[in-house]
């Protein structure tokens, strides 16, 4: 019997079977859609007892702030959290991911999951795209080899660093990194430090805002500070009301069209009793 | 599944109208070691015998009570490396459902999916069908739920059960047992009353395994210091 070629699944990674058709129609002008970023500013750093990872809340739409207060601190396990930069679908995506694969490893290993772990599932996944998948994370937790923080860019390249930022606020945040972090912060140090450069960030990047967000790890426990500091409240319209007084909008142009009255008369038939 | 050489399925109809493997299959569980379930008002509990084939096995290494997920947690009677492929799969499953649908799966969707694939091992080319019975015992917003799950892929919620060897006595004992408003505490005293019944030898904390979900909605297998705390109270 002869056996038919096998169709064999998919293995995942960037498809190139659309590439050429792609060149070919932008070329003739088509504009391809465009996707929501972060413009972001996350930042992450190693301090005495752990790692503390802060970022902005503002996610935006070219121009346009779509997300106020968005979540940029995303859960991997209990003991690793990481900070994403990018286009938000795809750190959303790819975290979510991860994290599911980290909580099917667990209970095949029955331990802790350990970073280093989360790290390569990450840049394997990543690479395999090509830099397609455009997500720029800051990886950061501790397990049993101790405090860990890493840089994963969209291609897929790793750094493990004591101190680390990303997104387009980056560098107002590592301004501040770099001119006031020492070894063995402690934890309010750490905290302060971290809000600072959110904070630069916030102020000095426009694709930064809004809130500050702030996870700190240690041994046994982790604190998600959502809006640690919040340094652009927002003024509300008054509850008073307005008043628009004649003259304080500009008449440009006047068409009275009067409502003719149309009365019909109708013949009745006298009213039975 | 199966290569295109065997891709008629090995388990056929017998003129009688029955699937002579799949009673099979119910033969490997009822000789395998005795595990039970019981629902109690407040949680659920399983325990199962942990009969090593030497005293030269390392019993710490081997764990026969698994847990699907924070609030699932699952017992076998027959064949133990058949129930680890379930478990993977199951887990893998409920992974899949929270990526799908951002909620934790409920106890009937992990129990259906589950019986779904034993029910596809005996439809398939070239597989045979799963040698285990499961019971799978669960925490979620219906509350406490206990269910079986045979080789054929059919699944019935029990209030308290039994597989395995002794699964006859068992049952009996249970249904003399088993009351409505059974608090947790009680459930796990029953079991392991139960277990003692057709246990053969001395019953301790190294040759059973019990685990056990409350209201917390945590699955989690005792130890045998917590083990020989109950026993006690038995005795």
């Amino acid at each position: 019997m002869e056996k038919a070629r096998v169709d064999l699944p998919p293995k995942g990674g960037f498809s190139f079977d659309l590439c050429r058709r792609n060149e070919m129609l932008t070329k003739k002008g088509l504009q391809l859609p465009g996707f929501r970023k972060t413009g972001t500013t996350i930042v992450g750093l190693i301090f005495e007892d752990g790692v503390i990872l802060g970022a902005d809340t503002r996610a935006t739409e070219g121009p346009i702030v779509a997300d106020k207060n968005c979540e940029k601190i995303h859960y991997m396990a209990p003991n690793i959290y990481c900070c994403g930069a990018g286009t938000a679908a795809d750190t959303e995506a790819v975290t979510d991911m991860v994290s599911s694969q980290l909580q099917l490893h667990r209970y095949a290993t029955r331990r802790e999951s350990r970073v280093i772990t989360a790290l390569t599932l990450l840049k394997s996944h990543l690479f395999s795209y090509q830099g397609h998948v455009s997500a720029a994370l800051v990886l950061g937790g501790v397990d049993i080899t101790g405090p860990h923080l890493h840089t994963v860019y969209p291609h897929g390249s790793t750094d493990t660093l004591p101190f680390a930022t990303m997104g387009s606020g980056s560098l107002a945040a590592m301004a501040v990194f770099e001119s006031k972090y020492k070894e063995g912060l402690t934890r309010e140090d750490g905290i302060q430090l971290v809000g600072e450069a959110i904070c630069s960030g916030i102020f000095n990047d426009l694709g930064s805002g809004s809130n500050v967000d702030v996870c700190v790890i240690t041994k046994g426990k982790t604190d998600y500070l959502r809006n640690h500091q919040l340094p652009n409240p927002r003024t509300y319209i008054s509850s008073r009301g307005y008043s628009f007084d004649r003259g304080h909008t500009e008449v440009l142009s006047t068409k009275i069209t009067p409502l003719k009255l149309k009365a019909e008369v109708v013949e009745n038939d006298a009213m039975e009793e | 599944m199966g290569d295109s050489q065997y891709s008629f399925s090995l388990t056929t109809f017998s003129p009688s109208g029955k699937l002579v493997q799949i009673e099979h299959a119910l033969m490997a569980v009822g000789s395998g070691q005795t595990s039970l379930g019981i629902k109690a008002a407040n949680g659920v509990v399983i325990a199962t015998e942990k009969k090593l084939p030497s005293i030269l096995v390392d019993e710490a290494s081997v764990q026969k009570i698994q847990l699907m997920t924070p609030n699932i947690g699952v017992v076998y009677s027959g064949m133990g490396p058949d129930s680890r492929v379930l478990v993977r799969k199951s887990r893998k499953q409920a992974q899949q459902y929270y990526r799908l649908y951002k909620e934790t799966i409920p106890v009937t969707q992990l129990v259906r999916e589950t019986a779904t694939v034993m029910q596809e091992f005996t439809q398939s080319g070239g597989v045979r069908p799963f040698g285990v019975s499961l019971l799978i015992a669960g925490f979620d917003d219906s509350g406490p739920q206990l269910y079986q799950v045979d080789p054929s892929g059919s699944y019935f919620s029990w209030k308290a059960s039994a597989m395995g060897k002794n699964v006859s006595n068992a049952k009996t004992f249970l249904e003399k047992r088993y009351t409505e408003d059974m608090e947790l505490d009680d459930a796990v005293h029953t079991a392991l009353l139960t277990l003692k019944e057709g246990f053969e030898g001395q019953i301790s904390s190294k040759n059973i395994e019990i685990g056990l979900i409350s209201t917390d909605r945590k699955f989690r297998v005792l130890t045998p210091a917590e083990i020989d705390d109950y026993l006690a109270e038995v005795e």
